[in-house]
């Protein structure tokens, strides 16, 4: 009897281990089997890390080889081209602009909210980035930029959680600073007109600062100019 | 040993083994991803794709300068050549060239109807933030050139309500209003179309908005003032 018990308990214990191992076992197994996707951000972030300082060096490259073009391009009889070239990049925002203007700074809300209250409501919306510059434009303003990226035709406005996406994935973070050159006091008087657009934005809560400057530089758009749909008309 | 010591041990070690197995296998469970890994290598993903394009354009934009470039040295004629096929890419950049290509055609309307009672009237009047919206949602899917009633779009150009109209480059445009824009037809479709987002929207207003592929459309240049 003694010795009998003692085997029962004996494959007692057994029995549980197995057990045990085995459903150890599948888990590890299947834990190892969905690795890939524990890593997949982490590898993707630095693939993307890689991406965006080799788009940077091709970058200087363009801007490197715009600068010797218009070095070979020195003899007088492509002067007078040469001069046009000049006024297209003006035009184009591929030039550095300085003069008077202002700076606009923003961010989103510091209200505390209400329990309930829709925090979307009080951060920064694409909308809201486009309609300050929208009142810019519509009050003069001859050249725009926002945390130094140039604002050229092609430009989209994209409010991604909080950071602004310009110019085809550059990526910004608060605060946003619009700095633009024009006269002034048109263009500070057109953001805070009653009614107008920094009111709008201050309903929710969302910071504006608009400061008048003597002295506003708005960089050069530096990116590659490439149409593949669009021809000149012939 | 007697026998109750025996059962007694023999349960200790099952309850030490069991623990042990308990606490590893915590371990390894907490350890698995959560649910936001997968929405974050979205995200990336999306990011990575993106800046591969740019680093394609920016390749092409290379190969164009140093091909001008080569110009440039070979001849007083080529050179010439190469000058003006800069220049004129500028000046379409900058929107002085009238352009053709294949792209969308957005046209946006008032809601005919009278608007739901316990709505506020003149809410659903398509405002200059609406065409801001289409605009800025046409540039993001890769829009090269766009036009609204004839006015072209450049860097510097505002839609603004002066009312009772709304104004793009100082010029009056009254509905319906046409969007054109010239670019990959699908892509601007699809960016436009997407479930829930801007025409679903502009839609979901009443505004009457019809969008529509073309294989050719003239973009006009802007007329300086």
């Amino acid at each position: 009897m003694k010795t009998k018990s003692y085997y029962w308990v004996m494959l007692l214990v057994g029995l549980v281990m197995g057990i045990i191992l085995a459903v150890q076992f599948r888990v590890t197994r299947h834990i190892t089997q969905n690795t890939p996707a524990l890593d997949r951000p982490i590898a993707l972030a630095q693939q993307l890390d890689k991406a965006r300082e080799s788009r940077d060096r091709l970058q200087v490259r363009v801007d490197e080889l715009r600068a010797r073009l218009d070095e070979a391009a020195a003899g007088p009889e492509l002067a007078r081209m040469k001069e046009e070239l000049d006024r297209a990049r003006e035009k184009a925002g591929m030039t550095q602009v300085q003069g008077p203007g202002v700076e606009v700074t923003l961010n989103d809300s510091s209200k505390v909210l209400q329990p309930g209250a829709n925090p979307n409501l009080y951060v920064l919306h694409d909308e809201d980035v486009l309609r300050i510059l929208n009142e810019l434009k519509a009050a003069g303003a001859q050249a725009i930029s926002i945390n130094g990226q140039r604002l050229i035709s092609t430009t989209e406005v994209r409010c991604i959680g909080p950071t602004i996406l310009l110019n085809k994935n550059q990526r910004l973070s608060p605060p946003f600073v619009i700095s633009a050159v024009g006269h002034p006091d048109t263009l500070a008087n057109s953001l805070k007109m009653k009614g107008g657009v920094v009111d709008s934005l201050q309903f929710w809560g969302i910071q504006v600062d608009v400061k008048k400057v003597d002295e506003v530089t708005v960089p050069a758009y530096t990116g590659g100019l490439v149409f593949e749909y669009a021809r000149p008309e012939k | 040993m007697s026998q109750r010591t025996t059962v007694y041990i023999s349960i200790m070690l099952v309850a030490a083994i069991l623990g042990i197995m308990l606490a590893v296998q915590f371990r390894v469970v907490n350890r698995s991803p959560g649910g936001i890994s997968a929405n974050r290598a979205e995200e990336l993903l999306t990011d990575l794709k993106q800046i591969n394009r740019e680093q394609e354009n920016l390749k092409k934009e290379i190969a164009d300068l140093n091909y001008k470039l080569n110009q440039v040295n070979k001849g007083k004629s080529e050179a010439i050549e190469a000058l003006r096929g800069e220049l004129n890419k500028v000046r379409m950049s900058a929107g002085l060239v009238t352009v053709t290509g294949p792209g969308v055609e957005v046209v946006l309307d008032n809601p005919k109807n009278e608007t739901e009672p316990g709505m506020p009237p003149g809410l659903f009047i398509i405002r200059d933030e609406d065409l801001l919206k289409v605009v800025n949602e046409l540039w993001g899917a890769g829009a090269e050139a766009i036009s609204i009633n004839g006015q072209r779009i450049i860097a510097t150009s505002e839609i603004r309500l002066a009312a009772p109209f709304i104004n793009i480059n100082t010029r009056r445009v009254v509905p319906p209003y046409q969007v054109l824009a010239v670019g990959n037809p699908d892509t601007l479709v699809s960016s436009l179309e997407l479930p829930g987002g801007l025409v679903e929207y502009l839609r979901s207003l009443g505004i009457d908005i019809t969008v529509e592929k073309h294989d050719d459309l003239t973009i006009p240049a802007y007329a300086e003032r």
